[in-house]
């Protein structure tokens, strides 16, 4: 009891470093592993570690930037990975069927249409009948999946409309190194803007404050007069457009479109966007924090090895680290509301 | 032709008594008409496929597929049924499954290598072993639910990534052989036709019905999901009452891991990566609310029976699998849709009582 007392002097200045969501203790995080790797393996601290680092967060974070949208919410999607590969795998089989290529700008919109169709049926069937997100996401990632394979195709497209494939070289720096030369992809820029602007909507307009309110308490928003119908609508067509964008980027990096391709990978993805502070119950998150997490991710994935740890264990290193992460989460939110009760019979016994 | 026929007439015979037993123990469901509904959906479903292809789909061949390939996605299912019925869910269920496969695998293996005589009679423990990795892996399931007071999901995705990690880990991403012979030799025996997988399957879901409807843990999971408030205020110590409950879902994931052996001696860290959708598909399918209190066994195994039958349907007409994960999607929209739909309809008749379908504020406080 006494240590949950000294707790009361805490100043606020810490507070405020560990942030509304605990980013400031991600952060840390994250600075220690990099420094742990590091020390473990020099080699770590290069511009090309960190560039191969930064290309692959590009398409993790776009997906993450959706997931936290829907779980601000009080959702959990888990259909986007088949949402981005079904908007750009029949984006370029269309690009492939009229023989020219159509141009960069309308293959993006194009994507973000069938983007737009499949979340806005996402949208529907959870804000119309008012259904569990995880389940019907699930349902739908089949659907959308097995549409996609049946129907649109499943063969391997090795070779992208060129306007595609260019800009997989393109780069925004580019750095010699002792080896070759480090290069940042310049699809960089679009997915930092795009962070920007989730940030934007997020904290700075009424939608986004609406999620937020959605989010917190679905019933009270809706007796505070949030349109929380529309807005769920808007939510689920707002992840589509962001997973189709995802999924042309996806495209582009990989140089080739791959039906069977990110399906199966999505739990990296909500790891990542829970490791950064979003609540599953909705309410609670930050893109900070989400970016945080998705670098968190990346790191693990791709430079664990250099650490001298094997591949393999990949998979339990990502496991582990959201259990302990959302375990912390957990047991510190316990602590509060028991801190909570602490301090108010304290109150009322003085 | 004719040892056909009677193959299929007993088969037949051998389903209707299956039948009689299913409705005898629905009249006693406390008149819950999802296990009705889903026996009603798989009647449709036989004669649909039946009259479609009836020289493939009647085959004694593919319904002996049907009753080999339901029992391991069944009792997966029923574990999931278990872990929804409290209001959770478990992800982890597979990833449990093949660990135990893998664990007897290995040991089983190994020994046999040194001494074949000492593995065969080691036999029945090795095979123990696998149901105690279920329970072990459950176990830890329901403390960080139950104790640290983790979200089901995010706990069970945890586990899950680490479940399949240590296999990945252990098998290093190979497939291994060399599952003890006797577990297939099983696999092979039948009463009156029916293989012994399935006869497995619905002694598992008698047992689980058991448990649900007799025991007083059963009874206070079921009170659990129904409502979290009342059950504390009732004096049900929910903590034990999540542990047990995960910890019985991880001993059922680790009998499913042996019905993997016993169906196909072989095991690896990638098998069945697609149960999981599935197994939450049977769960909906089968009666079970998402949102916890709601749940029939029986409505469960028809589940995994009728998607089965839609399967094998689907491979008879020649359709590809993308069509049929095309339609498991449809066919879980569609019924939960249907079942808000017409929850909607008794609260606008005043029959029944307004209730949230998936409060989740509810369930954390639980």
């Amino acid at each position: 009891m006494s240590s949950l007392l000294s707790n009361q002097g805490v100043p606020s200045i810490i507070n405020r470093l560990r942030g509304a969501n605990n980013e400031g203790v991600l952060l840390l995080v994250l600075v220690a592993l990099v420094l742990t790797i590091g020390i473990l393996n020099p080699v770590f601290f290069s511009v090309s570690t960190l560039f191969s680092v930064l290309r692959g967060a590009i398409v993790p974070l776009i997906f993450a930037l959706g997931v936290l949208i829907v779980m601000i919410s009080g959702g959990i999607d888990v259909s986007f990975a088949a949402i981005a590969i079904f908007a750009s795998y029949t984006t370029v089989v269309i690009a492939q069927d009229r023989g020219t290529d159509p141009g960069l700008i309308v293959i993006i919109l194009m994507a973000l249409f069938f983007g737009v169709v499949l979340g806005t049926f996402n949208g529907i069937v959870i804000a119309r009948f008012r259904l569990p997100t995880l389940i019907v996401t699930l349902g739908t990632m089949s659907l959308f999946k097995g549409l996609l394979l049946a129907y649109v195709g499943s063969k391997y497209i090795a070779n992208l409309p060129p306007s595609m494939d260019s800009l997989s070289t393109e780069y925004v720096m580019s750095i010699p190194q002792e080896q070759g030369t480090a290069n940042l992809n310049v699809l960089v820029i679009p997915v930092a803007l795009i962070a920007v602007l989730v940030w934007w909507i997020l904290s700075r307009t009424m939608f986004g404050r609406s999620i937020y309110a959605i989010g917190g308490d679905q019933e009270a928003a809706r007796r505070a007069g949030f349109p929380v119908v529309r807005t769920q609508l808007m939510i689920y067509i707002l992840a589509g457009s962001l997973a189709a964008l995802a999924g042309v980027l996806h495209l582009i990096l990989g140089r080739a479109a791959n039906p069977q391709d990110l399906v199966g990978n999505e739990l990296d993805v909500l790891a990542a966007v829970v490791l950064g502070g979003a609540s599953v119950f909705g309410g609670r998150g930050s893109v900070f924090g989400t970016v945080l997490g998705v670098l968190l991710i990346q790191i693990i994935n791709n430079s664990l090895i250099l650490a001298g740890v094997p591949t393999a264990w990949q998979q339990t290193a990502v496991g582990v680290l959201l259990i302990v992460g959302v375990g912390i989460q957990a047991i510190s939110a316990k602590r509060s509301s028991k801190k909570l009760v602490v301090t108010k019979t304290l109150q009322e016994q003085s | 032709m004719s040892s056909e026929n009677t193959e299929t007439r007993t088969l037949a015979l051998a389903n209707s008594r299956l039948d009689a037993t299913v409705r005898g123990l629905i009249g006693r469901a406390q008149g819950h008409g999802s296990t009705v509904r889903m026996l009603v959906i798989l009647v449709a479903s036989f004669a649909f496929f039946t009259a479609l292809q009836p020289a493939i789909f009647l085959n004694p061949v593919n319904l002996q597929n049907i009753a080999v390939a339901s029992p391991e996605i069944g009792v997966i299912s029923i574990a999931m049924m278990l872990a929804m019925l409290t209001g959770g869910i478990d992800l982890s269920l597979v990833a449990i499954a093949n660990l135990s496969a893998i664990t007897i695998t290995t040991l089983y293996s190994q020994l046999a290598l040194t001494d074949p005589e000492a593995a065969s009679q080691a036999m029945p423990f090795i095979v123990l072993l696998g149901i105690v990795v279920g329970l072990v892996a459950g176990a830890f399931n329901g403390f960080l639910i139950s104790r640290l007071g983790i979200t089901p999901i995010l706990a069970t995705l945890g586990t899950m990534q680490i479940y399949n990690g240590i296999a990945i880990v252990w098998t290093g991403g190979s497939t291994l052989y060399g599952a003890p012979e006797a577990l297939t030799a099983i696999g092979d025996v039948g009463l009156l036709n029916v293989p012994s997988l399935f006869i497995m399957l619905l002694l598992i879901a008698g047992g689980v019905g058991l448990f649900l409807k007799s025991t007083s843990l059963g009874r206070k999971a079921l009170l659990l999901g129904t409502n979290p408030v009342a059950a504390k205020y009732s004096g049900i110590n929910s903590r034990n009452v999540l542990m047990n409950v995960y910890v019985l879902g991880g001993g059922l994931g680790g009998l499913a891991g042996i019905l993997f052996l016993v169906r196909n001696p072989t095991a690896s860290a990638e098998y069945g990566s697609s149960y999981v959708l599935l197994a939450i598909v049977i769960a909906v399918l089968g009666g079970t609310n998402p949102a916890g209190g709601f749940a029939t066994v029986w409505g469960v195994v028809l589940a995994t029976i009728t998607l089965q039958v839609v399967f094998s349907g689907f491979t008879a007409m020649r359709l590809s699998a993308y069509e049929y994960s095309l339609t498991q999607g449809l066919i879980l929209i569609a019924v939960m849709v249907i079942d808000q739909l017409s929850a909607q309809r008794r609260q606008n008749r005043g029959l029944g009582k307004r209730k949230p379908l998936f409060s989740r504020k509810e369930r954390n406080s639980a």
